[in-house]
């Protein structure tokens, strides 16, 4: 029985917002080409729903009303000093930081260049070449196109393009700051590609977050594809912390690690009303190490979704999940997790857990971990719990004189502090830990 | 090292590459006609002599059936099934219903003799003294057969017989329990059940009843392009107990068969129900031709407080297994159990687990589940675990082990946990490993072959499953084991 779907209001207006912005939207020829044939795919696919097993506990079609409008075009008034008060507890991180507003790169508003060993480019002016479009678009993101990355693809209009050389060390962490400013709420489709050379070092941050006083309502769709070269170590942490109360936060992390290289990643989302992070990990060479953490923290209505695949293709590598959630109001997390162990992945070692607390009656959790495996030398496994706040813990704090309230705050906070944990930078991990506290709080 | 001795004993006497119960019976059948229509159903209902509303039900359950598509989203693969292309009745000749097992065709006698299954009751007493006797019921193809100990549980008040049997006399019971836990719209297999199951087993234990004996179903495929679709439903009233087993076994042919069963469980206050099954049909032969496809509904429902139903399974035949046993714990502090043992080899496919519902207060779940795959064969666990809203205090633990023995099969591990209300404490554990080289190089160390060695530790990693399996199953179980391994290594 097939019955034709309707397309709803969001979908036809993104389809149709298409049209209208696509001569604006930057890139050559092919690019143009490639814009086009994401938008028929969107338009065919249209958003994700529930009866789309990853989607199962997401329904964009119920979820995403309306599209806001792409305004890439126009520029909200700023000055450093806004940046840094947008950065909240992020400021304090002594870092590289290449702006985007809305969207498109600030270059007024970034550290000045001259980052040894690095090459950063806008996404918007390596679109007009040839070689920056190839880079961008024909990675392994463009492998595993769904509805969401394909929206992405039509309507990118800005990013990072970072290269880091084989061999260089970055000093101090680059920090890719998107910020949602301004009355008018808007729909900004970011995409970061990063390349790390052999033996090299880098810290990344990407940071989501908006100025005070910026709309209420906001839709962001983000790309970040990772290369990371062989014997490389990379850090990468993203921040999603937005004060707006109807931000959508659709985010693709596509990591790719080769042969001999280690790759730490960590997720921070809160104060986003529905968030969805995908993660997909595609270990390229044997003897790679991953090591993946997030925390998310919902409360109101919030959902927040952290959906993940690592893919063992090789031998001999090894992959940690470890994901924290903590919920309150009618706030509904999702945790699905699925560790893939090809044939020829003899000697995975993989682990991963998901828990979550949930402070009210009527927050709810749903996980999905998953395993799947086709190769017999392997160690892997998943945990998965749900709970709320430990009642003796509590009265053991209170026994001491510890009030209540605070006492909660400190039990959350060794909670998620095991995840935050994992960042292997001091100073990126406090301003982490700052910001869940200001939403404890 | 009795133990030891004993697994060894069961893996010699085992013939290499012959599955044990692959034999034929040679007894005239009575078939309705090929193919699935209102007349079929119509058929197998007047064969049963049903009384009219039992038709209307067959008949409800066949119209929905037909505007619902096959399920695809199970991890197994296999040939479009032709529905049309099946016998959905077949009978062992005779007249009339046997009388007394004297009546029974000694063919049929001695498929079950065969199988070690004891039908004649004097045989059982006599046979192993203090022994636990068991009540049987015997399904052939798709009646059944006879039922043993009848009288001695009528006066315990138990209610043992086949479904047809019920459906002629106890209307009311039947109507009044059958689809209430698996409605006739359930699913795509139990719909096709419900339309056309033709015998099954009915029992009711009344209020404060411990059922005397174990009760067991013992089925049987043997007509050739046979759909073989049984109904079982218990019906454990106020603060009775039963436990429950079920065991099965087909010819080897070369064709698929189709076997799609549904089990409904209703445990009623205080009452607890213990289903445990030895799945053993037909796996196919080593290139994965023929064998049986068991796509199976299998629910029980802790309608009352404090009830507890106990669901243990060891999955070793058939050539796709696709078989959820739940648990919908409605009453207050009611209880749900898994335990499973999945084996799969050669090209089996199995995708199996549980579903544990929470509903009602303070109720717990516990689920324990080991899968082994070896050959070509593709093992899941696919589980939900559910709380409600209002399901306060809600339990469960959940422990999902793999075991992988070489490089040709895949183990996989797809549980759902949800969770709607914070007072829910749920756990889950799932771990996939390999039978490790060091326990390998101890065990043929002291003297025993590779073969022996891994049904050892095969049989170590399934013990906590094994402990729950009533006696009598424990030792078949575990020759079972030794069995569906072989060949499986080196």
């Amino acid at each position: 029985m097939t019955v034709a779907v309707m397309k709803t209001k969001a979908e036809q207006s993104f389809a149709e917002g298409f049209s209208e912005v696509q001569e604006k939207l930057p890139g050559s020829t092919a690019v143009r080409a490639i814009r086009e044939e994401a938008a028929q795919r969107f338009a065919e696919l249209g958003l994700p729903h529930r009866r789309i097993e990853e989607w199962k506990y997401t329904d964009l079609r119920n979820q995403v009303k309306d599209a806001l409008p792409p305004r890439s075009g126009e520029k909200v008034a700023m000055t450093i000093a806004d940046v840094i008060v947008a950065l909240g507890p992020l400021a304090h991180v002594d870092a590289h930081r290449v702006v985007f507003v809305n969207g498109s790169h600030r270059p007024e508003l970034s550290s000045p260049g001259g980052l040894a060993g690095v090459n950063i480019q806008s996404l918007a002016s390596a679109l007009e070449t040839a070689e920056g479009g190839n880079a961008a678009i024909a990675g392994i993101a463009s492998q595993h196109s769904d509805a969401v990355m394909a929206l992405n693809t039509a309507y990118m209009s800005d990013g990072a393009v970072v290269q880091v050389e084989a061999g260089a060390a970055l000093d101090k962490p680059l920090m890719l700051v998107h910020i949602r400013a301004g009355k008018a709420p808007c729909f900004a489709a970011v995409r970061n590609v990063i390349e790390v050379g052999a033996k090299a070092s880098a810290r990344i941050v990407e940071a989501f977050v908006s100025l005070p006083g910026a709309a209420g309502d906001g839709q962001i769709n983000t790309v970040t594809q990772v290369n990371v070269g062989e014997e490389a170590v990379v850090t990468h942490v993203k921040v999603a912390a937005d004060a707006g109360e109807g931000v959508t936060h659709l985010s693709n992390w596509m990591s790719r690690i080769a042969k001999s290289a280690e790759y730490r990643g960590f997720q921070l989302t809160q104060g986003v009303n529905l968030a969805r992070n995908q993660i997909r990990i595609d270990f390229d060479g044997e003897d790679a190490k991953l090591d993946l953490s997030g925390v998310f923290l919902g409360r109101g209505s919030d959902h927040i979704d952290t959906t993940l695949v690592v893919d063992h293709a090789v031998p001999s590598c090894e992959s940690r999940e470890l994901f924290k959630g903590v919920l309150d109001g009618n706030a509904r997390g999702i945790f699905q997790g699925k560790i893939i162990v090809q044939q020829a992945a003899q000697k995975t070692d993989g682990k991963q857990m998901s828990q979550a607390l949930l402070l009210s009656e009527n927050a709810e959790f749903d996980s999905k971990p998953e395993l799947e495996i086709f190769a017999d030398d392997v160690v892997c496994g998943h945990g998965a719990t749900c709970a709320e706040l430990d009642k003796d813990l509590m009265f053991y704090c209170q026994s001491r004189g510890i009030p209540a309230e605070i006492a909660k705050v400190l039990l959350i906070e060794s909670f998620i502090g095991e995840a935050v944990d994992q960042i292997d930078d001091e100073a990126i991990g406090e301003a982490v830990m700052a910001f869940a506290r200001g939403w404890l709080s | 090292m009795a133990a030891v001795e004993s697994t060894i004993e069961q893996v010699k006497q085992i013939d290499v590459d012959k599955y044990k119960y692959g034999f034929e019976t040679d007894i005239e059948s009575v078939r309705a006609p090929k193919g699935l229509d209102e007349d079929t159903i119509r058929y197998i209902s007047a064969r049963k002599s049903e009384p009219e509303w039992m038709l209307q039900w067959r008949l409800d359950a066949y119209e929905r059936w037909r505007s619902m598509t096959e399920p695809t989203w199970a991890r197994v693969h296999y040939p479009k099934i032709d529905f049309e292309d099946l016998y959905y009745y077949s009978a062992p000749k005779s007249t009339e219903g046997p009388k007394s097992l004297d009546e029974v065709d000694p063919e049929l006698l001695r498929t079950y003799e065969k199988l070690g299954i004891p039908l004649r009751e004097q045989a059982v007493l006599a046979g192993v003294q203090g022994a636990p006797r068991v009540a049987v019921d015997a399904v052939f193809d798709s009646v059944s057969v006879v039922t043993t100990f009848k009288d001695e549980l009528k006066k315990a008040g138990v209610i043992f017989c086949s479904i047809s049997e019920a459906v002629r006399e106890y209307p009311e019971l039947v109507q009044k329990y059958l689809g209430s836990v698996v409605p006739k719209s359930d699913n795509f297999y139990a719909s096709l059940n419900s339309a056309v199951f033709s015998d099954g087993s009915f029992v009711y234990i009344p209020e404060g009843v411990r059922c005397p004996m174990e009760l067991s179903t013992y089925f049987r495929i043997n007509d050739m392009q046979t759909g073989q679709f049984e109904r079982t439903l218990i019906v454990a009233d106020k603060g009775s107990y039963v436990s429950y087993l079920e065991g099965c076994t087909a010819p080897m042919r070369d064709e698929n068969q189709l076997h799609a069963a549904v089990v409904e469980l209703v445990a009623l206050d205080d009452a607890e129900i213990k289903y445990s099954t030895v799945q053993n049909w037909y796996p196919g032969d080593k290139d994965g031709k023929g064998g049986i496809y068991n796509f199976v509904t299998k629910r029980g429902d802790c309608r009352g407080d404090r009830s507890k139903i106990s669901w243990t399974q060891v999955e070793t035949g058939s050539a796709i297994t696709w078989k959820y046993p739940s648990c919908i714990l409605r009453g207050d502090d009611s209880r749900g159990e898994f335990y499973s043992i999945a084996i799969s080899n050669g090209r089996q496919q199995v995708d199996s687990g549980t579903k544990m519902i929470h509903l009602g207060k303070n109720t717990s779940s516990r689920i324990i589940s080991k899968g082994i795959a070896a050959g070509y064969s593709d093992n899941t666990y696919r589980g939900l675990v559910s709380a409600h809203r209002k399901a306060t205090n809600a339990r469960n633990f959940t422990q999902c082990d793999s075991l992988l023995i070489g490089n040709n099969c895949g183990a996989h591990t797809v549980p759902y946990i949800e969770a709607k209300t914070s007072t829910a404490h749920f756990e889950h554990e799932a771990t996939t490993s390999k039978i490790s080289d060091d326990k390998l190089f101890y065990c043929m160390q002291r003297g025993l072959s590779e073969e022996e060695a891994v049904t050892l530790i095969v049989n170590g990693f399934v013990r906590d499953v094994l402990q729950q399996l009533p006696m009598e199953f424990m030792a078949e179980t575990q020759k079972l084991i030794g069995i569906s391994l072989e060949g499986s290594v080196g």
